[in-house]
């Protein structure tokens, strides 16, 4: 893949655990989850943390990106088991709803206290 | 990631923030939904209280079956759902649930046709819809 944010972390929903690892240090930014990063599936996760389930289309006007973008950003969050995809119909017409894993919300909130700090650290 | 500054985290939350907005934004009609649940509720409860049998009911439950089939088309058609919807929802619910059943027993035993009763009764079934509308349309 070119896009350097692509990359998934071994422990799908975890954290990296400051000092097990010699190239993570304490600060701030180690706590920051590669996956969710990027600002798309920055803005995709956050989006979705404020709902229940979003329908696709919604996301996709609220992250003002296009479907194939948005497509490739989910499916690299439903791989790191960030984000659940359901498939159905409203009458005839087939929709899509994405929603946040339990993994997704702990990632997302983990993800969001290392911002904090690093907001607060850095200020 | 490593010369991740202040500003960037930053200028993250924020957009987390407005992106958290917009999604409350378009669950608003969690608002409309509730406050017309709360009204067709109280209209059910005096439809059969104050009306004569077997019209009142007839009527009451023709009327609510009608309302509860164009509310959940209308739900079904939403594009966002808020966290913790499913939770709300589900207590409204069963709030309405029992207290239309404290409303209607008693009053269809004891009270048939007493507007005493079913006037404060069905703005107590009411209640949930109308509150729960209420502190929806608050977040």
């Amino acid at each position: 893949m070119t896009d350097p944010h692509d990359r998934t972390r071994p422990h799908h929903g975890s954290h990296p655990s400051h000092g097990s690892n010699p190239s993570h240090g304490s600060h701030p930014r180690h706590g920051l989850d590669e996956v969710i990063h990027a600002p798309v599936r920055f803005s995709i996760v956050a989006t979705l943390a404020a709902a229940d389930k979003a329908e696709f289309a919604f996301v996709r006007d609220t992250v003002e990106v296009s479907d194939s973008v948005l497509s490739r950003q989910v499916a690299t969050l439903e791989k790191a088991g960030y984000v659940a995809v359901t498939k159905g119909y409203v009458g005839k017409r087939p929709r899509t709803w994405l929603a946040l894993t339990a993994d997704g919300r702990a990632a997302f909130a983990a993800h969001c206290q290392a911002l904090r700090a690093i907001a607060g650290d850095d200020a | 990631m490593s010369e991740y500054a202040a500003k960037d985290a930053a200028a993250a939350l924020a957009r987390a923030q407005e992106l958290s907005s917009t999604v409350r934004a378009g669950a608003k009609w969690y608002v409309r939904y509730q406050v017309v649940y709360g009204c067709a509720a109280a209209v059910v409860v005096l439809a059969i209280g104050l009306l004569s049998r077997p019209y009142g009911v007839a009527i009451g439950v023709g009327f609510w079956g009608v309302v509860v089939a164009g509310l959940s088309v209308y739900s079904a058609r939403q594009r966002v759902a808020r966290r913790g919807f499913g939770r709300w929802h589900a207590s409204m619910i069963i709030a309405w649930g029992l207290l239309y059943a404290a409303v209607l027993v008693p009053g269809s035993i004891w009270f048939p046709g007493v507007v005493a009763w079913w006037v404060p009764g069905a703005v107590v079934v009411a209640l949930p819809g109308l509150i729960g509308g209420y502190l929806e349309a608050r977040r």
